[in-house]
């Protein structure tokens, strides 16, 4: 319509004709809006609202997650919302990926606009910065006792109350290569039990393996990487921040970044690098210990595909190692359901969100064959324990689960975590001293929470 | 024939070097721009062949610390994956064609409109809205983006393909509209004068002689928007929420760099589907660029 | 001959007008009032008017002056770069005819990359342990252990301006192979007749065309680099620490992962006005250059 190439045909035209035109280009263009803005499109799965449920219509849950943007879980994803609307013919699932990078901000951004989906998948902090806007209902009342485990869901609690179920159950643990720690004359069975034995073994691997990449641990400048790293911090005694206040000006505090900085010094650590990066290293041997959830073991069978047995017999899983502070834990990096207030059918959204954390086909045929993690059942059935039971997954139950802290999620970990990693990648890319890079860290924090 | 012949319009370039400057040349100057060209050749052509060869490569290859220089192990496995069940590769594909040739269409008519407004217009503050225009270009889409998907949610605009093409078109605006004004600047008011004299009226003028006049700037203009458009992230990635909806950019961002790991092999294989069609399209109309750019946008200032 | 007055083509610019208030207009507004108020999204509270002390608190951000910097660097540093490569590429490729014409199409192909391929390509070419640069490097005996292209402070911002420039060499090349073309014969025949050399022949006869042209392509060029978010994200986030922040890629942490809405908003406030006095200043200088 607004092709030159259309009104080339027109004829010269005089006076009246031609100003009627150009009124009708304006016009023409003012109701090519109102047309867009009066109808949505043919194409459009989502409009958000008016999803009341009726007699004759199935319900439709907008579900906002990024299990489907992704190859690896796709299609298991889509098998099992197909099986919940097989079984559940009432209730249609829409599903809506993003990517896992966006889905926090995304949804807040929703949110704010009056425009979230009914049920989405958040981990970490995000699940905290959504519901600090007030966004999620409160699953409680729903809750039956026993089904999850006490500890899954006090991590999915917020003020008091469950806002976020827990799916699955995803701490880091440090991997260890056999096979590496063999050739280089290390005890395969005896991976380091504290920061100073990590030390020595990572300097025997980076002599006797040169090719090997001693240690993979994630120091991108995201607030996954800053509640992976907590624990390391801890294992030193340092805090950052609690609450609004800014500690991260603390000999505890430099010790952790001087030792970030001798491991990056030595060419044990690469910067920058998220997590994912040391996968495909893994699934070539050429890397001896990674600080990685249990979906390592998926992804480096996806890739090199060896056996359940051979992959058992290369690498073990154990606790982080102890450093002056004396303990060892781990964060619970697990995905949750969450159900958002603005939904209009939060009975349906539970029946899926509960089916999909606690089903034993969707916990078997999902949460361990696509996501390689543990399941959030108080008492997970036989055919669910048959699953778990090998060596790495009895592992991050027995040993790294109970190890597990809460960290200080919320709208300050949002604001936090740029300074603090900033701090951290200053410290593995430079010679900067650990002291004014704490420093820096404080005013960081001190500006970030103003 | 020639119309597809890749080549930049320079009929005479042959002719204006005379054989006896040719002669002139010494033969160390031609080694220099031989091997300065080699370098430039080198520079523009090592990254594609690094982007087919690894399309072409086994996830473990890929990934190889001490990198193979082309695929010991072909495979065509990164492509089949493309358009197997898991990744709707075409349905970006499609989503991104549609709403940046669609953009790019109405972005030149109406920056044709506009620039011909403030190229032959005498109406006050021409000039001002001119500049205004071209302000609008300069505040980052990072920070419209938020305000903008209030009002993309309250008019519906949301997750379709209207909201999009109006992004886009709202992008390239400020830029289009300046370029045809350069365009129309250039041709002379003498051929105005003598179409209205043959009894042409206004509209006539326009789209008879003007326009026609300008079709390589329309084709320049037309082609920036389309890039623009083609590689904008920021839009669906913000205003799209179904993979079904989304377009190259952000289809790419979100399938091949997830939580796991960053599949370089699958993601090489998009990015030469995609390119090659671009690059035959560009290749198709890069000499109307070269003549649009001579004539208008550039020359006119 | 005046032309009789038309006020119907006067109007043809109100469709652009619409649309951009419609799209761009409103958000500006927005942006403008946001920058005055302490909007913090995840505190849950409304936003609250705080006049200035936005601007205040960053006037004393040492990041905020830091990404002023990188945003500096980045932009201008790459702009020049490929305004010379682009230059001299398409000088030394002016003459060429027959089938040799066929190398200046070859240059071309990297505008045809989208750009966030392009990102990706360069990150995976630039890796420091599986990337192919560190591995020519070691062949050819020019480096001894990997170069940390994105993962230092030294190199990161060096190596993302070099895939910026990569894709922004064809356009200049092809805005200059197009200006060549406007260059009148007869002045290089002249010029020629007289004996110029080569340097005299670039420097006097064809660079004076080549100014505007360059300029507005440059005007162009820099107003993109300095919203270019897609490539320095895709690349290193801004890291490692904050040397490859630039003002859009902070402006995006702190509206999208701090959801301080307020504070971002003052950062676009300002961005917008160093922007703008550039654009002016520019448009002067190419106003004096044309006359």
């Amino acid at each position: 319509m607004l092709h030159p190439g259309s009104l080339n045909e027109s004829k010269p035209t005089r006076g009246r004709t031609r100003r009627s035109i150009s009124v009708l280009t304006v016009a023409g263009v003012l109701a090519l809006l109102a047309a867009a803005c009066g109808s949505s499109s043919p194409k459009s799965s989502n409009s958000g609202q008016g999803t009341t449920p009726s007699a004759q219509h199935p319900v439709t849950i907008t579900f906002a997650n990024w299990a489907d943007a992704e190859t690896a879980t796709r299609p298991g994803i889509e098998a099992t919302i197909s099986q919940f609307e097989a079984t559940h013919p009432g209730i249609k699932v829409v599903s809506q990926p993003i990517s896992f990078t966006d889905i926090g901000h995304t949804l807040i951004l929703r949110q704010q606009s009056g425009n979230p989906p009914d049920v989405a998948e958040l981990s970490g902090n995000d699940t905290f910065a959504v519901a600090a806007t007030g966004a999620l209902a409160p699953l409680d009342s729903y809750l039956k006792s026993g089904v999850y485990n006490a500890k899954a869901l006090s991590e999915g609690t917020y003020k008091g109350q469950v806002v976020a179920l827990p799916w699955n159950s995803n701490p880091p643990g440090l991997w260890y290569n056999k096979t590496l720690m063999t050739q280089a004359g290390l005890d395969p069975n005896s991976p380091p039990a504290t920061i100073t034995q990590l030390m020595t073994d990572l300097a025997t691997i980076k002599a006797k393996e040169p090719g090997v990449l001693p240690l993979g641990i994630d120091t991108t400048n995201r607030s996954f990487a800053l509640a992976v790293d907590w624990p390391w911090m801890k294992t030193f005694g340092a805090t950052p921040f609690s609450g609004s206040n800014a500690t991260a000006n603390t000999p505890q505090m430099q010790a952790f970044l001087g030792f970030m900085q001798t491991l990056a010094q030595k060419g044990y650590i690469t910067a920058n690098h998220k997590i994912g990066y040391y996968r495909p290293l893994a699934a070539q041997n050429k890397v001896a210990f990674v600080w990685d959830q249990p979906v390592l073991q998926g992804v480096v069978q996806s890739t090199n595909h060896e056996t359940d047995a051979q992959f058992f017999a290369n690498w073990g899983v154990t606790t982080l190692p102890t450093g002056p502070a004396g303990q060892a834990s781990t964060v619970d990096e697990g995905h949750q359901l969450v159900i958002f207030n603005h939904s209009a059918q939060k009975k349906a959204d539970w029946e899926f969100i509960n089916w999909l954390a606690s089903d034993p086909s969707a916990v078997t045929g999902y949460t361990i064959k696509y996501e390689s993690s543990l399941p959030t059942l108080a008492n997970p059935s036989p055919q669910i324990q048959s699953q778990i039971n090998t060596p790495i997954l009895q592992a991050f139950t027995n040993k790294i689960l109970p190890t597990v802290i809460q960290l200080p999620y919320g709208p300050n970990f949002s604001s936090a975590y740029t300074p603090i990693m900033a701090g951290v990648q200053s410290a593995v890319t430079s010679s900067t001293s650990p002291a004014s890079i704490a420093a820096n860290i404080q005013s960081g924090l001190q500006n970030a929470f103003k | 024939m020639t119309a597809v012949a890749p080549r930049l319009d320079t009929p005479d370039a042959p002719v204006s070097v005379p054989i006896s400057t040719r002669l002139r040349r010494k033969p160390w100057k031609v080694a220099v721009v031989a091997v300065i060209v080699t370098a430039g050749l080198f520079w523009s052509l090592a990254p594609i062949y690094w982007m087919v060869t690894t399309s072409l490569k086994n996830p473990l290859e890929v990934t190889r610390l001490n990198p193979t220089l082309y695929p010991h192990a072909l495979t065509g496995q990164n492509y089949g994956e493309l358009f197997g069940q898991t990744l709707p590769f075409s349905s970006f594909l499609e989503n991104s064609v549609v709403t940046s040739l669609v953009a790019a269409v109405i972005a030149v008519a109406i920056s044709a409109f506009a620039g011909y407004s403030l190229s032959r217009g005498q109406w006050r503050l021409r000039g001002f809205t001119g500049q205004i225009i071209l302000a609008t270009r300069i505040l980052p889409l990072v920070v419209l983006v938020g305000p903008l998907y209030l009002i993309f949610l309250k008019t519906h605009l949301l997750n379709t393909y209207y909201g999009l093409i109006l992004g886009y078109t709202s992008f390239a605006l400020p830029f289009g509209a300046w370029m045809m004004k350069g365009f129309i600047d250039a041709v002379p008011r003498e051929i105005e004068e003598a179409a209205r004299v043959d009894g042409y009226g206004r509209i006539g003028i326009l789209f008879r002689v003007v326009l026609p006049l300008t079709l390589p700037g329309l084709f320049t203009t037309g082609a920036f928007v389309f890039m623009d458009a083609w590689n904008n992230l920021l839009y669906p990635l913000t205003l799209i929420d179904s993979l079904k909806m989304q377009t190259l950019p952000p289809g790419l961002l979100t399938s091949f760099t997830g939580q796991f790991k960053t599949d370089w092999g699958g993601m090489m294989a998009a990015a030469c589907l995609t390119t090659i069609p671009l690059m035959a399209a560009f290749f198709a109309i890069q000499r109307y660029m070269v003549r649009g750019l001579t004539a208008g946008a550039l020359a006119g200032q | 001959m005046k032309p009789r007055r038309s006020p119907w083509f006067d109007w043809m610019v109100l469709p652009t007008i619409v649309i951009l208030a419609f799209v761009i207009g409103y958000p500006i507004v927005r942006t403008f009032v946001l920058s005055t108020q302490n909007y913090k999204v995840l505190s849950g509270l409304p936003a609250t008017g705080v006049g200035f002390s936005n601007y205040q608190q960053l006037y004393h951000d040492p990041v905020f002056w830091q990404s002023l910097r990188n945003t500096a660097v980045y932009t201008f540093g790459s702009v020049v770069v490929a305004v010379i490569i682009g230059l001299a590429l398409a000088l030394l490729t002016e003459h060429m005819a027959g089938p040799w014409r066929y190398i200046r199409t070859v240059l071309l192909t990297p505008w045809a990359v989208p750009l966030i391929v392009v990102a990706f390509l360069f990150r995976y070419m630039f890796d420091q342990d599986s990337g192919v640069v560190n591995a020519l490097l070691r062949d050819l005996g020019l480096i001894h252990s990997n170069v940390h292209w994105l993962t230092s402070s030294t190199w990161a911002m060096p190596t993302v301006m070099l895939a910026n420039i990569w894709t922004a060499v064809p356009f200049f090349f092809l805005v200059f192979t197009a200006s060549l073309t406007s260059v009148p014969t007869d002045v290089v025949e002249a010029a020629r007749v007289d004996r110029a050399g080569t340097w005299s022949m670039i420097g006097r006869i064809k660079l004076p065309y080549l100014l505007g042209p360059a300029m507005i392509a440059v005007l162009i060029m820099v107003i993109n680099n300095f919203n270019d978010f897609a490539k320095i994200w895709a690349m290193t986030q801004g890291g490692p620490a904050y040397s490859t922040t630039t003002l859009v890629v902070y402006v995006y942490q702190l509206a999208f992962s701090s959801f301080n809405m307020g504070y971002a908003s003052a950062i676009g406030v300002v961005w917008l006005l160093l922007l703008m006095i550039f654009a002016v200043f520019y448009v002067r200088l190419l106003q004096r250059a044309s006359r």
